[in-house]
């Protein structure tokens, strides 16, 4: 038996069936019957969902793409599938979700070791990679749009994990109502879709789009309403108050959500309906301009952060704009293959994080430094990941940051191209201030204790440093070719050779440009050493430049105060008005209504109960009178 | 006029008579007597409407059969000592109440359109009356029995003295 | 021929007084001889709509016998019951009966 695209919808349901299973254990308190109280069973779960995409893929090459699915509801006319697509596009998602998730999960058996919820840790972590891949493989919104939730709720958890902590609590609840705030509109996106052309399936839609069957009023307006779930889920400006605030969860689940689910599934959201989008014009120059603004807005604010993660987060939120900028411009390809290479980079930054985290019970960078003696490994895994995501050639971030610069060149003006190369810019300098601090320089404290992690910790982090560095080569053809994608990995993932053609889609094939490479290395590079000369070499002070940009550096301190502008808008207009229904409801329905209906009817059978004599001639009379009554007015009106 | 419908006149106003000594006599005893002339004069009515068969029941039963049982109980409940039983007070609204009733179904019998036939009146035979009796309403007659013979021992039960350990 | 209205007329006069009996009456079985008084008038209606509407067909002498039948397990079963409060308190009056009172 071949195993092929047609078996890929055992990969989330592996993952669902150990989070099951793990959960059930929970419930019977007998999760230490399990192997290692469930983890094993959750890694060979996410393990073999990572071994079927190589088949997958090779089926995926020499077969063409593939969509099926059973049937589930049949309302009215609509037929409602579970129904998956198997293209390069999701196909390249899955290899990427089972991947991290895998590497995740073998890094937490170290990290998470001993915690006491331990085996729920694993039935979440299970959960969340299957719905993560079942958003991957959805082939209809409605199916997306559940797992699009099952995400949320999922990272909700992840997010509160130590909910003993009021912050983790606090920052669950934050990311989930934040990205709530968006999946409203995704989801009237959803309907509205499904109220003009009267299906769920992608396809149709995409039929719909492309026939022009739809006005173009409602295709901006679809698009924009799913580009909102998609701002959400992907922490665009101004939702991205909820990212940086997650790493309160376990560092691992940061892995995770920042690299592979979570995060990623906005954008993919973008890339899967990306026919809509480029239906839309104006949507997509929207796009453009919120991956801007986010791009820069969150580099500039991983400048003046100082816990490790929360740097890591806003270069996360930063990348993730750009990405958006990708998509924006017109090059589905660039987008993607910047998040892949992403995930590979920033998996392995949080993952290092993380060792160091677990090392030294210390995420401020004010109070670590030097750790490169003691923790080798983490060290050179880190600094690879940093010079990938900062795109220093030849690592993987260098290639793909080069393709979406072009195609950004390309569609874009040339101030758009500028504002993005100073992103660019201010990513090397706060990679590198991140670095230099962490684990160059003088040690802050006696490190003679910490010591280097695990293997598997270190083992996924090496998996993951060697991806970043040959990842980026798949752009190139005749890598591809080796890898049997039939040409580069632009020309893989481009959308006409997806299920759906979509002859908008600008496909441009990959392109060494010489120029921008040169370009963007000198834009990164000079980064990378102002970063130096002021964290490594020392020889400017960055307060020097601080106290002289008072106003700025407040600013941006304050995260150009938007969280107290949010937290002003929830106390002035949120709890006011909920106060206001709360009145009402508790006067109104409750003292009105609800009370007032019960003492009428206390009342008046006080009033009444002395007509109940208990005497026959009495009820007898009452009988006479009704039927009388009711004889005479049946006469009255009814004849 | 003719003989029968000057019987029936007569027979219906002999059961009203009846009937008004029945609610209107002081004394239980006569109310009783009342009721047999009242129940007698309504079998004449049957008889004048050419239901032989009903008549002769309503005679076996509300002549004999119920009669007995009321004098029975009067005599057990010795109401009958009593020389003039007491109304409720609310007699003169029942007077009123009954009146309205009786207003509003003679308004209601004269406004009607009676889809009455032209045939005329028939006998019954009572073999017919026996054989759809015992044909089509079998089942019905069967249950009537067994209605009878669950009043006879719920009756007999509930009036049985109670046992005294 | 006697009009039919003469006869319903007839019990609904009957049928009044019974009503009247079993609003104004206290005694117990005073008030089970007002009802026997209307179900015969009920009795006289049936029979009256079967002699003029359906002649031939005699539903209604049929269903005046169900009555008569019921009305006689109806009587036995509450003169039963008025013997049974007779003795428990030691009165037939119904407004005397008055335990369900609020």
């Amino acid at each position: 038996m071949d195993i092929g695209t047609g078996h890929a919808w055992l990969i989330p349901a592996l993952s669902v069936l150990s989070s099951l299973v793990i959960s059930l254990a929970l419930l019977l308190k007998s999760v230490h019957v399990l192997p290692k109280n469930g983890s094993y069973l959750s890694i060979a779960a996410i393990g073999s969902g990572f071994l079927l995409f190589f088949p997958i893929l090779r089926d995926l090459l020499s077969n063409g793409p593939r969509e099926y699915g059973l049937p589930w509801l049949l309302v009215g006319g609509t037929e409602i599938r579970w129904s998956m697509l198997l293209d390069p596009l999701s196909v390249t998602m899955l290899g990427l979700v089972t991947l991290v998730a895998l590497c995740v999960q073998v890094y937490s058996l170290c990290y998470m070791h001993g915690h006491p919820r331990f085996g729920w840790y694993y039935a979440v972590q299970s959960l969340f990679a299957a719905s993560m891949l079942g958003l991957v493989l959805a082939d209809n919104l409605l199916l997306l749009y559940i797992t699009w939730e099952l995400v949320g709720a999922c990272s909700y958890l992840l997010i509160g994990f130590y909910y003993e902590q009021r912050s983790a609590a606090e920052a669950a609840k934050k990311a989930f109502v934040t990205t709530r705030l968006g999946d409203v509109g995704l989801l009237i996106g959803i309907l509205l879709l499904f109220k003009v052309t009267g299906t769920f399936q992608l396809s149709g839609i995409f039929d719909a789009v492309a026939t022009g069957k739809l006005d173009s009023a409602t295709v901006n307006w679809a698009a924009l309403l799913i580009f909102l779930g998609a701002m959400g889920k992907s922490a665009q400006f101004p939702f991205h108050v909820w990212l940086p605030d997650a790493m309160e969860g376990p560092t691992p689940v940061s892995a995770l959500i920042h690299a592979a689910t979570m995060v990623t599934a906005g954008v993919y959201l973008v890339a899967r309906t990306y026919p809509i989008f480029l239906a839309a014009e104006t949507v997509l120059s929207f796009v453009t301009i919120i991956g801007l603004i986010t791009t820069l807005m969150a580099a500039l604010l991983a400048l003046v952060a100082t816990d490790i993660k929360r740097v890591l987060a806003y270069s996360t939120v930063s990348k993730l704009g750009f990405m958006m900028l990708a998509l924006g411009s017109g090059s589905l390809a660039a987008g993607i293959f910047y998040l892949i290479t992403h995930g590979f980079f920033k998996a392995l930054l949080f993952l290092g994080s993380g060792n160091v985290i677990h090392a030294t019970e210390r995420q401020d960078m004010r109070e670590l430094g030097g750790l490169r003696n003691s923790m080798p490994v983490t060290t050179a895994t880190f600094v690879i990941g940093s010079l990938a995501l900062a795109g220093i050639a030849p690592l993987s971030g260098f290639f793909s940051k080069d393709e979406v610069l072009i195609a950004v060149r390309e569609h874009q003006s040339p101030f758009v191209l500028v504002l993005t190369l100073f992103s660019l810019f201010i990513t090397g300098v706060f990679i590198a201030r991140l670095v230099l601090r962490t684990f160059f320089g003088a040690q802050t404290h006696d490190s003679s204790h910490y010591h280097e992690a695990g293997w598997n910790m270190t083992g996924p982090m090496i998996v993951l440093a060697a991806l970043s560095i040959v990842g980026g080569l798949v752009v190139f053809p005749f890598f591809g070719e080796m890898l049997g994608l039939g040409g580069g990995f632009m020309e893989f993932i481009n959308p006409s050779s997806g299920a759906h053609g979509n002859a908008g889609a600008t496909v441009h094939a990959a392109q060494f440009d010489t120029a921008m490479a040169l370009l963007s290395t000198l834009v990164s590079g000079s980064g990378l050493l102002i970063g130096w000369i002021f964290y490594g070499a020392r020889l400017w002070s960055p307060q020097a430049i601080s106290k002289r940009m008072t106003p700025v550096v407040v600013l941006l301190e304050n995260k150009y105060f938007l969280d107290s502008f949010y937290q002003a808008i929830i106390n002035g207009v949120v709890l006011v008005a909920g106060l206001l229904v709360a009145t009402f409801d508790r006067v109104v329905v409750n003292d009105v209504a609800v009370n007032g209906l019960g003492r009428i009817a206390v009342f008046a059978g006080d009033r009444l109960k002395y007509h109940v004599t208990g005497k026959l001639n009495n009820y007898g009379m009452g009988m006479v009178v009704g039927a009388v009554i009711i004889a005479a007015a049946a006469f009255t009106f009814l004849s | 006029m003719t003989a029968f419908q000057l019987l029936f006149y007569l027979l219906s106003a002999a059961s009203i008579v009846g009937g008004i000594g029945v609610v209107w006599s002081t004394n239980v005893v006569h109310s009783a007597l009342f009721l047999v002339l009242s129940l007698s004069a309504v079998a004449g009515v049957f008889l004048v409407l050419f239901a032989d068969f009903l008549a002769l029941v309503q005679i076996l039963i509300y002549g004999g059969a119920i009669t007995i049982l009321i004098l029975f109980a009067m005599m057990l409940t010795r109401v009958a000592d009593e020389a003039v039983v007491s109304d409720s007070p609310q007699k003169p609204w029942g007077v009123a109440a009954a009146a309205a009733f009786f207003g509003i179904t003679a308004y209601a019998i004269y406004n009607t359109p009676w889809n009455v036939g032209t045939a005329a009146i028939q006998r019954v035979p009572f073999r017919d009356l026996g054989v759809s009796l015992f044909t089509q309403w079998a089942i019905p007659f069967e249950v009537a029995s067994l209605v009878l013979l669950v009043g006879l021992i719920g009756a007999i039960i509930i009036a049985r003295p109670e046992d005294r350990e | 021929m006697i009009p039919l209205q003469h006869a319903l007329i007839f019990g609904a006069l009957l049928f009044s007084l019974g009503l009247y009996g079993m609003l104004a009456r206290r005694h117990a079985v005073m008030v089970l001889m007002a009802i026997e008084l209307m179900l015969n008038a009920v009795n006289v209606n049936l029979v009256a709509f079967s002699a003029y509407v359906a002649p031939g067909a005699f539903v209604g002498q049929i269903f005046a016998i169900f009555v008569i039948t019921i009305a006689a397990a109806e009587i036995g079963l509450a003169l039963a019951i008025v013997l049974r409060v007779y003795r428990n308190k030691a009165t037939a009056n119904v407004d005397e009966i008055d335990l369900l009172k609020w």
